[in-house]
């Protein structure tokens, strides 16, 4: 939900939420931090420096945008552990910190799509096929997928 | 007497030679990145139009990529490096 603050308020319903928020990071780091620095840094040739600075300071930015997610989603679930039910809360995401939580929810999307190679959506026309692993992990990444979807559309400039 | 050519030099040389521009920007197609957020990328790290940024990023989707800039080696590294912050698969290709 948008705040007047310009950020996004995420609602918790069910303990699932809280699970769901908690694998974003987890679901980023699928194959290693270096995996989506490396995998950009392959489309360039020997005579740039990559290998050497971008691939360094990409890594970094990435981590970053992990990490802003982790202490977001731990900071809500420290507000309910001071006396309410683990089906509620809310985590918040102030303005400054939607294009990290953005670029985490594209780092998990992009290493689920190299995981499972769910191709185009649009495509996708019954999930009977799925495992049921990958069935969650398609459900997930459809939930960053919105989510993302309501930052562009609500916060990001 | 010829002087006798250092290799390091001529190597130096050659690639000198190899990096002159123009080169350009190309920016491919993944299945994740969503279209309006590539377009805002475009935006943001070219100062392009609205319009403009909506056409390249079309074409990167129907076509599979788009060259979306030209110029110096130099600067083409720079805008590479930026879409790539942005998770865009971005890379370098010398202009023919």
């Amino acid at each position: 939900m948008p705040t007047l603050e310009g950020g996004l308020r995420i609602e918790i319903e069910t303990p699932t939420d809280w699970l769901v928020l908690e694998q974003i990071s987890d679901d980023a780091l699928d194959g290693g931090e270096d995996r989506l620095p490396q995998r950009l840094g392959a489309l360039m040739d020997e005579q740039s420096e990559w290998e050497e600075v971008v691939i360094p300071e990409l890594k970094a930015l990435f981590n970053g945008q992990i990490t802003c997610v982790v202490e977001g989603v731990q900071r809500g679930q420290a507000e309910v552990e001071l006396g309410e039910e683990a089906a509620s809360g809310e985590v918040r995401i102030p303005k400054a910190d939607a294009e990290s939580w953005y670029g985490a929810l594209n780092q998990a999307r992009l290493a689920l799509e190299s995981r499972y190679k769910f191709g185009p959506t649009e495509e996708i026309e019954s999930l009977d096929d799925f495992s049921e692993e990958k069935r969650s992990a398609f459900v997930r990444n459809q939930f960053y997928n919105a989510l993302q979807g309501v930052l562009l559309d609500y916060v990001l400039e | 007497m010829v002087p006798v050519e250092s290799p390091i030099t001529k190597k130096k040389a050659k690639q000198s030679t190899e990096l002159d521009g123009p080169w350009t920007v190309v920016v491919f197609d993944d299945p994740v990145n969503l279209m309006e957020y590539v377009a805002k990328v475009f935006q943001k790290v070219f100062g392009y139009s609205r319009a403009k940024a909506e056409d390249l990023m079309m074409t990167v989707h129907k076509a599979g990529k788009a060259l979306v800039w030209t110029g110096s080696r130099e600067r083409a590294e720079l805008y590479v490096q930026q879409l790539q912050q942005y998770q865009l698969q971005a890379s370098l290709e010398k202009s023919k």
